[in-house]
């Protein structure tokens, strides 16, 4: 039954029509034009006075700042600050996803345990992360350590719900067969709940590295001393530096897709799809 | 038993709190035992605290705020939305603008609103709006993508006017996705606020109560804050929103894929 999205498409080129990479990178080209054409655009106010060029910086300006932060002149320094928000992000990630999927994995075998335990989880579910860093500005002061805790407390609830789902929902006839011909505990647990769980586990990955990473912006824009995106950014005000805030946001724009569609989306393609693919296909 | 379970344990390790904190084991001004908590809050509501009715102030101006943001955010979004998802030319401009905003962090905004509108309510409502707002816009355009054509065929070739059609068959139809993106979007949106009162230092706020009392260290205060502002958020995005959503996509047994 054709729907909106499908009406709105063009149809489909009859026989003879330019190749298929052709149409993909044609498609690629109209994703970009009206980017682009709002970057001209921007320029232009900009540069006609229209914008203020104080408060909003043109596109090309941005560029040449980034470029300057990139070269040796600058020690380099905005691959620092990369280098070091990446760093907080990613092992506050490790950290949460550390204590989360074991608990997780407890809690989801466990009915007796996830009665007793899901009340408390749930009243600090609804606390956004950055809300903790006055305490632990006031604890342990600005800093690394700081981030990284405030950005684990981000972490590690979507990645704590979605395992306990993921447990959750295993069927338990699977691991009846396994147990009725004989596997001990590591078996069962290897072959049955580690891949049953995988697909809701990666989507626990997603959504906690996603918060991690916006929560870590957040938290360096109060907590950090020298170096981070974030700290950049919110610094960068002080000197009514436009170019280099908005080149941050270009930058952070970049990670996070980044983020979201490379580093899992390669991980999901290897294990899931194709644990998951062959059986969709024959269904 | 059942009913007693979430008030034991949140209430034992709130007991256990209490009294290692009153006998000095655990560090009694890092951690204040939960009725001194309780009464720095109480006495902040009252015209005793400082500055008089201090917290009733800054729960209101955060609510104001928050309102405002969703409201703009749901005016602007559903519009955008039906855009990009009924029309070519719509999606055409606003879907590549709008899928190089999202993977921003919203607050990586904020320095750069700091510096157009400075340290006022519209730095964060605008904070608000630009999270609910692509929350909203995701799910009206995947709630008007699938709108089924035959329906609207039908229903066209009965004669119906473009306004009938607009009112009788796409807002329906959109109207279980807006309602789950509405419910994200406040949830989101309550973080981003209270990220950006933190951030923008405007003299009320929740956000800017507890970052306000680390100039103070009273963790009292803090800490109470931060209850309140979960208890805040709850109430949005679970008993309100939830409320609205039982009442009408659960009622119409509606399923929304998340």
């Amino acid at each position: 039954m054709p729907n909106a999205a499908e009406l709105r498409k063009k149809p489909a080129p009859k026989l003879g029509h330019p190749s298929r990479r052709f149409r993909k990178a044609a498609g690629v080209v109209q994703f970009l034009a009206p980017v682009l054409g709002m970057l001209v655009f921007w320029e232009f106010l900009v540069r006609g006075g229209m914008l203020n060029g104080e408060i909003i910086s043109a596109p090309s300006l941005i560029a040449a700042r980034a470029l300057v932060l990139i070269s040796g002149a600058q020690d380099y320094i905005l691959f620092q600050h990369i280098w070091r928000s990446l760093y907080r992000a990613l092992g506050a990630f490790v950290l949460a996803v550390a204590l989360a999927v074991p608990l997780g994995f407890w809690l989801g075998l466990s009915q007796k345990a996830y009665d007793w335990l899901s009340p408390p989880l749930s009243l600090l579910l609804p606390l956004p992360a950055v809300a903790w860093t006055p305490i632990f500005l006031v604890i342990l002061g600005h800093g690394d350590i700081t981030i990284v805790l405030v950005c684990f407390l981000g972490a590690v609830f979507p990645v704590l719900y979605s395992t306990i789902q993921g447990v959750q929902a295993i069927p338990r006839h699977s691991i009846w067969v396994l147990r009725s011909m004989g596997a001990n505990p590591r078996e069962v647990f290897f072959k049955v709940l580690v891949p049953a769980s995988l697909p809701a586990l990666l989507t626990g990955f997603k959504l906690g590295l996603a918060h991690s990473w916006r929560t870590l912006v957040a938290a360096e824009m109060l907590a950090a001393l020298s170096r981070g995106l974030g700290f950049m950014i919110f610094a960068a005000r002080q000197y009514l530096d436009v170019h280099t805030m908005l080149m941050g946001i270009v930058i952070l724009a970049a990670l996070g897709f980044m983020f979201e569609h490379l580093l899992l989306g390669v991980v999901e393609q290897v294990t899931v799809r194709r644990w998951y693919g062959s059986s969709r296909e024959r269904a | 038993m059942r009913r007693l379970r979430p008030i034991i344990s949140i209430g034992l390790p709130l007991l256990l709190w209490e009294f290692t904190s009153r006998m000095g084991w655990i560090n009694n001004f890092l951690f204040p035992p939960p009725l001194a908590i309780a009464q720095a809050i109480w006495l902040q509501v009252g015209p005793y605290g400082n500055p008089p009715y201090a917290v009733l102030f800054h729960v209101l101006r955060s609510m104001v705020r928050i309102l405002a943001g969703i409201g703009l955010a749901l005016a602007i979004g559903c519009i955008v939305g039906l855009l990009i998802g009924l029309t070519r030319w719509g999606n055409a401009i606003f879907k590549p603008v709008i899928s190089i905003i999202v993977p921003v962090p919203t607050l990586a905004w904020t320095p750069v609103l700091l510096l157009i509108f400075g340290i006022d309510d519209r730095t964060t409502i605008t904070v608000v709006f630009i999270a609910a707002s692509l929350t909203i816009i995701y799910n009206v355009v995947a709630g008007a993508e699938m709108l089924s054509a035959r329906v609207f065929w039908v229903v066209r070739s009965m004669g119906a006017s473009p306004w009938q059609i607009f009112y009788k068959l796409i807002i329906p139809g959109i109207f279980p996705y807006l309602i789950t993106g509405l419910k994200l979007g406040v949830g989101f949106a309550w973080r981003a606020l209270i990220a950006a009162e933190m951030l923008a230092a405007s003299s009320y706020g929740l956000g800017f109560m507890i970052f306000d009392a680390t100039q103070y260290l009273s963790m009292d205060i803090i800490l109470g804050g931060m209850l309140l502002i979960a208890l805040m958020g709850y109430l949005l995005e679970h008993v309100i929103l939830g409320r609205v959503e039982a009442r009408t996509t659960g009622r119409w047994g509606v399923q929304v894929e998340r």
